[in-house]
């Protein structure tokens, strides 16, 4: 009797044993399996929790098919989910079930494709945060988009003047005045980085790398091509050929990477009423600003400001004033490359430091003066902050288009050509 | 040094598809540039629509290799409708940004991630050259002294110069033309032009559409040619190049863009393949000063650093190029 009994039990033995060999081998009868747990993070003075969360919902489908299976997290946050067999399986949470004011840690957890092998039982744990973004409607993000917009206006801003104003002294357009901006900012983080001086002592060599530059290209290219009565066109042709030169050896030297300065490069963000700021984009901001004053100060009240407009609205009866145009455009040059090399480093800490950084922002900086109106100083602040708000809105109205966002200004700068073709600022003889 | 299999490469590419393309381009902005004094600098830009006007219709729709040759066409004249109805009116720096930002705007648009649906991101398209490759009487490899290539390229080679000599012959017989004696009278002086009863502004539409569909051909040509169209092909820097080859071979002359661009594709790739040469068999000669630190990851910008000087040098000393006539350059547009 006990013998046989221990028989049935060797054989059912052998009968499972064998079933589960035939499984692996073959198709799978369902013993094949995602589970998992969800769980809250939460960060308490610097200790994490993890909570458990029910009631979040989860799919599985065939990947690429039909849905083969759904579930729902107990009370221990955990969920299991049967397959029919081996294969790929794609898992998707579904994020509406998710308590309020939490997010996915990992946004690529939304949807996971899983191979699953024959009796295996795969675990798939989700972490849940703080959300970033749900809390803040469209409406809420408007604020942050228009101090973003102001900001890189700003920094544009200093940037154009230069070209705004060599553009007015010389009727040149500039299409080097970028490797201006990308000199400043690579000067400043060979000093900070290599030299290992601290950024705010690497900055003056930064900005008089970029008064050097305008000496140099003036002295040495712009004067004697102006002597030798070398049209602008051809100028402005050689200018494409500098700026190009100038951008590959930046790329020789400093390399393909983008790379930060050694200070300041990650900072806290304050809450200023609705706005996030940090205190670096402040400092900018603040410089922005106490520089774009001190440079209308300078041209509107200053002897050699007034020289300077004057050799903008008519050099040869400016010269015939006993204006010294050479010596004016000179200055337009050291103070516009000193100017440009501010930005830059400014940009290079809003952004990064890289090798082209100077001639992405140059077509922005066109659009900002050609927007203003060519020539006129005050006109590149007004198209620098139409451009800076352009960009940053872009990105508020097409989210999901963010990479585009260059293309909001440049497209402002051909509207504003159609309607306004002298520019927000600019007078209307100016333009032929 | 292998100097058999450096200079056969650099006499290859002065023939090879590249330089065709970039033949056609200048050809394009020699028209504009060149006969009607029009600073276009989005050139590149009309080289992209070519090639996307083949590559996207074939890779993404399958379409016949003959239906898209008419997309060429009309993506080259609405280009040049969209960029010369705001800016021909104006004066001539204004059209140079707007041309050149024209040019950024699609070169971004078909690189960004949001179209990677329909024109393949930074990664571009392939696989649609297949109709061509069926087309290609020629098989297997051929070797030309040290220099090996496929029959495919020999097919495009042929195709393209065939292509070359024939809009090289267009713009030979338009600016002989009484249109084209119209574009060079802008060119010299508009308000002349204008006194004399002609609608200047149409006449530059005219040429900015012509000059940019020869560019979309050029455009084309280098996609099929390399077997992929990439948005990084078609950067400004395109433009640049076109410009410096046109100003090597001679403004306004019609083989100039022909002769400028076999010169700048020999002497390029020359200075590439030396430099990659002396940097791959360690020998980079002792004469260059130890500080520039040519290497195998930086040896490649040097190209760029020379064209770009070749472009400043030539247009201060050499306005009108090798074969150029001064009288015809023009440079004093404003």
């Amino acid at each position: 009797m006990i013998r046989r009994l221990l028989c049935a039990v060797a054989v059912a033995g052998f009968a499972v044993l064998g079933s589960a060999a035939g499984t692996a081998s073959a198709q799978g009868d369902g013993n094949e399996l995602v589970q998992g747990n969800v769980r809250n993070e939460q960060d308490e003075d610097g200790k994490v929790t993890r909570v458990p969360v029910p009631d979040v919902k989860l799919a599985v489908a065939v990947a690429g098919g039909a849905e083969v299976g759904s579930a729902t997290t107990d009370a221990e946050g955990h969920y299991e989910l049967p397959l029919p067999g081996p294969g790929d399986y794609t898992v998707k949470i579904d994020q509406s079930t998710l308590p309020e004011g939490v997010d996915l840690r990992d946004e690529a957890q939304a949807e996971v494709t899983v191979n699953i092998r024959p009796n295996e039982r795969q675990v798939l744990n989700y972490f849940l945060g703080e959300s970033s973004r749900q809390t803040e409607s469209r409406l809420d993000q408007l604020p942050q988009t228009i101090a973003n917009g102001i900001k890189f206006g700003l920094i544009i801003a200093i940037t154009a003047i230069g070209l705004s104003l060599i553009y007015g002294t010389t009727g040149l357009s500039n299409f080097s005045h970028g490797e201006l901006v990308t000199l400043g900012a690579v000067v400043t983080w060979w000093m900070n980085q290599s030299v290992g001086l601290h950024l705010l002592a690497a900055i003056p060599f930064g900005i008089a790398a970029g008064a050097l530059g305008g000496y140099v290209s003036e002295a040495g290219l712009w004067r004697p091509l102006r002597r030798k009565g070398v049209s602008l066109t051809s100028m402005m042709i050689v200018s494409i050929g500098v700026g190009l030169a100038a951008r590959y050896v930046y790329l020789y030297t400093f390399g393909g990477r983008s790379r930060a300065y050694q200070q300041y490069a990650v900072q806290e963000a304050v809450k200023i009423g609705p706005i996030d700021v940090t205190k670096r984009e402040l400092i900018t901001v603040a410089v922005c600003v106490i520089v774009l004053v001190a440079v209308a100060l300078f041209l509107q009240r200053s002897r050699h400001g007034k020289a300077i407009r004057a050799v903008s609205d008519n050099p040869e009866l400016a010269s015939a004033t006993g204006i010294n145009t050479n010596r004016v455009i000179m200055m337009v040059w050291v103070a516009g490359g000193a100017l440009a090399g501010l930005g830059g480093i400014m940009l290079g800490l809003d952004q990064q430091v890289s090798w082209n950084m100077g001639f992405t922002s140059l077509l922005l900086m066109f659009a900002a003066i050609t927007v203003g109106g060519l020539g006129n100083p005050y006109g590149a602040l007004v198209g620098s902050l139409v451009v800076g708000l352009a960009v940053e809105l872009w990105t508020w109205v097409f989210p999901s288009a963010v990479e585009l966002k260059n293309t909001g200004a440049l497209i402002i700068l051909i509207l504003v050509l159609l309607v306004r073709p002298q520019g927000l600022l600019g007078r209307k003889e100016r333009v032929g | 040094m292998q100097w058999d299999l450096i200079i056969s490469n650099a006499l290859y590419a002065a023939i090879a598809v590249n330089a065709i393309g970039y033949t056609l381009i200048a050809v394009g902005l020699n028209v504009h540039f060149g006969y009607t004094g029009l600073l276009n600098f989005g050139q590149a830009g009309f080289a992209a629509i070519g090639a996307y006007a083949v590559a996207v219709p074939i890779a993404r729709y399958g379409w016949s290799l003959w239906a898209t040759i008419p997309i060429i066409f009309v993506g080259g004249l609405v280009l040049g409708l969209i960029l010369g109805v705001p800016t021909l009116r104006l004066r001539a720096d204004y059209l140079a940004i707007v041309t050149i930002a024209s040019a950024e705007i699609i070169r971004l648009i078909v690189g960004s991630e949001r179209f990677r649906w329909l024109f393949g991101g930074q990664d571009g398209l392939q696989g649609y050259t297949q109709q061509l490759q069926d087309l290609n009487p020629f098989g297997g490899r051929y070797t030309v002294w040290a220099q090996s290539f496929g029959g495919y390229d020999l097919f495009i080679i042929i195709i393209g110069w065939i292509i070359v000599v024939l809009t090289s012959l267009l713009v030979w017989s338009l600016m002989r033309s009484p249109w084209g004696r119209v574009l060079k009278s802008i060119r010299e002086d508009e308000d002349a032009a204008r006194s004399l009863g002609k609608n200047v502004f149409s006449y530059k539409i005219q040429s900015l559409i012509v000059g940019g569909i020869i560019g979309a051909l050029g455009g084309t040509i280098i996609a099929v040619g390399n077997r992929a169209a990439q948005p990084g092909n078609y950067s400004t820097t395109l433009t640049f190049f076109a410009f410096t080859i046109l100003i090597l071979g001679g403004v306004a002359r019609v083989k100039g863009p022909i002769i400028g661009a076999m010169i700048f594709w020999f002497t390029i790739t020359l200075v590439d393949n030396i430099l990659a040469e002396a940097v791959r068999t360690n020998s980079v000669p002792g004469w260059l000063p130890s500080w520039l630190e040519v290497n195998s990851a930086n040896f490649g910008q040097v190209k760029y650093i020379i064209a770009g000087a070749a472009l400043a040098v030539l247009v201060v000393f050499r306005p009108q190029g090798i074969f150029g006539d001064r009288r015809e350059q023009a440079f004093d547009v404003r």
